[in-house]
């Protein structure tokens, strides 16, 4: 894969191998009454405020070859380290902090006694997750993912100590651009890799406000 | 429907409800001013509120969730799910069986495939008591269904919610700031004042004075120009020409007039015998209950000794028929 069309791809991958996650964690963070949730948003939290080098360096220790989890996927025949799944999980690392955050504050607006009102109709709170919940969620939902998406596309410093600089195989568009600055020509191919990752943000962004506005418009949830 | 309830329930901020209720009654009211905890109590009731102890028809459900309580949760907001149609809403619970006679009943049979934000404030109340019915609940929690309602909206909604919970055998637990809500739907009735129970019994033996604006809510079929029959006694009534079949009407208490024998030469349309049925003391005042039909009035204590009035003593009761207010079809 060229440098475009893997970055395309590791973004896909770690918005939607991400996504169940977010949800979960934004549901418990927003929804629970657990005492150490707190404690557990904190560390949500790192890799917003870590150096991106940092992260990948502890990526790295637990999924190498030799690392607790590296190892044992490594026996189900699923590499992480110098992989593009390493660019995946990198990317989905890193844009996870901002994601949690984008759905628990779509949550935050969700008039709990809308849920209460479920209930109260004898859906169970799972149930009612499913059926009322979540399709009121779904505004921070796409944000958080175009957001996360965005992030993953634009992951440099963990991507680089995880997956390494492989040619076609890791390297996504910001490593790409690395590589050409030194390379003879390379301002031409940095421009072309610039323009496309611009193009594809403006586009994810354009596309999340509109869906969102006409989800909102549609329930009139800024009623 | 035989209630009781426990309730302790504490706030920070201060706030704390310390409440016990056992009655038995089709309909029972909370009133209190804002803040005294009527709906901290309905919560508790709901099971949204834990630890209170509750017991409804001798089945102790304290330990029940809010989905396996089997009792339908109305408020004022009408909270209809906005990305459900009216339909969709309607079949909402997994209790629901068809729609049936409830959208005639509320009037919504024509907005089934609208979307919430397409509907009116009414509308939108009147899809969620809908809603709550198609759950087959054990019973109804109505948290302010009036509020934000004007005096003709009102009068209508509380003679519909009269006329459903007779059609759909429903018991009803409703609150309200306003004492008259109350007492005109309710047979019993509790005031709270600062999270206390300050008076419990029949609905009108809460009433403070001043509070007289009591509703009488009747059902009846139209047999002429302006002419009701209700319970066997034609009424003359304030209902369009045009009206026909089973209308709703109502009548403030304070506007029935009772005599001991009818008047002679009177404007008054409306002079009939009947017996009365109840005398329940309030502040200051008496509410007498006469039938047929079942009729509120409000007395002076001087006036029920003057007029002797006693259970099951004749009376004759006096209205002028634009007392008696059509507030709808039924």
């Amino acid at each position: 894969m060229n440098a475009v069309e893997l970055s395309l791809t590791v973004g896909v991958a770690s918005t939607l191998i991400s996504l169940p996650f977010a949800v979960a964690m934004a549901v418990y963070l927003e929804r629970t009454r657990s005492r150490v949730r707190h404690a557990v948003q904190t560390i949500i939290m790192l890799p917003l405020v870590l150096p991106p080098v940092v992260v990948g360096y502890l990526l790295l220790e637990v999924f190498s070859p030799i690392g607790p989890l590296g190892r044992a996927l490594a026996r189900l025949g699923v590499p992480v380290a110098f992989h593009w799944l390493g660019a995946v999980t990198a990317a989905a690392v890193v844009g996870f902090p901002l994601f949690v955050l984008m759905i628990a504050l779509a949550l935050k607006a969700v008039d709990p006694r809308f849920e209460r009102v479920s209930r109260s109709l004898g859906v169970s709170p799972w149930k009612t997750f499913w059926r009322v919940t979540l399709p009121l969620t779904w505004p921070g939902i796409l944000a958080g993912a175009a957001v996360a998406f965005a992030r993953g596309l634009g992951e440099f410093g963990a991507t680089i100590i995880v997956a390494g600089r492989i040619p076609g195989e890791t390297q996504t568009i910001p490593l790409q651009i690395y590589a050409e600055l030194d390379a003879p020509g390379g301002e031409r191919r940095i421009v072309g890799l610039v323009l496309t990752s611009c193009a594809a943000c403006l586009v994810l962004v354009a596309l999340s406000r509109v869906l969102d506005t006409w989800y909102r418009r549609r329930l009139e949830l800024d009623r | 429907m035989k209630l009781d309830v426990e309730a302790r329930v504490v706030r920070p901020g201060g706030f704390d409800l310390d409440a016990a209720i056992s009655c038995e009654a089709p309909t029972v009211g909370i009133v209190g001013p804002s803040g005294s905890g009527k709906s901290t109590l309905l919560d508790a009731i709901a099971g949204i509120e834990p630890g209170a102890r509750v017991v409804l028809d001798g089945d102790d459900v304290s330990r029940k969730p809010l989905h396996h309580r089997w009792v339908g949760y109305v408020t004022q907001d009408a909270l209809l799910f906005p990305h459900l149609s009216v339909r969709a809403n309607l079949l909402f619970s997994p209790r629901a069986g068809p729609l049936g006679e409830v959208p005639a009943a509320l009037g919504i049979e024509r907005l089934l495939d609208r979307m919430p934000r397409n509907l009116s404030g009414g509308e939108r109340r009147r899809v969620a008591l809908a809603r709550a019915i198609l759950s087959r609940p054990r019973l109804l929690l109505l948290d302010e269904p009036f509020a934000g309602l004007d005096e003709a909206r009102r009068r209508e909604a509380m003679s519909l919610l009269a006329s459903l919970r007779e059609r759909f055998r429903l018991p009803v637990i409703l609150v309200s700031h306003v004492a008259e809500e109350i007492i005109g739907l309710a047979e019993w009735a509790v005031r709270l004042e600062a999270g206390r129970v300050v008076r419990a019994g029949p609905s009108a033996s809460v009433l403070r004075a001043g509070e007289t604006r009591i509703d009488n809510y009747l059902t009846g079929t139209v047999v002429g120009e302006r002419r009701v029959r209700v319970d066997g006694v034609d009424l003359a009534a304030g209902i369009p020409s045009s009206a026909s079949g089973e209308v709703r009407l109502a009548c403030y208490a304070a506007d029935i007039i009772l005599a001991r024998e009818p008047p002679r030469a009177i404007s008054a349309r409306n002079c009939f015998q009947a017996v009365v049925r109840s005398l329940t003391e309030a502040e200051e005042m008496i509410i007498v209950e006469v039938e047929p039909p079942r009729l509120r009035a409000v007395v002076t204590p001087e006036a029920l000794r003057e007029l002797a009035i006693t259970p099951g003593s004749p009376v004759v009761v006096i209205a002028k028929a634009t007392a008696f207010a059509h507030v709808g079809a039924a």
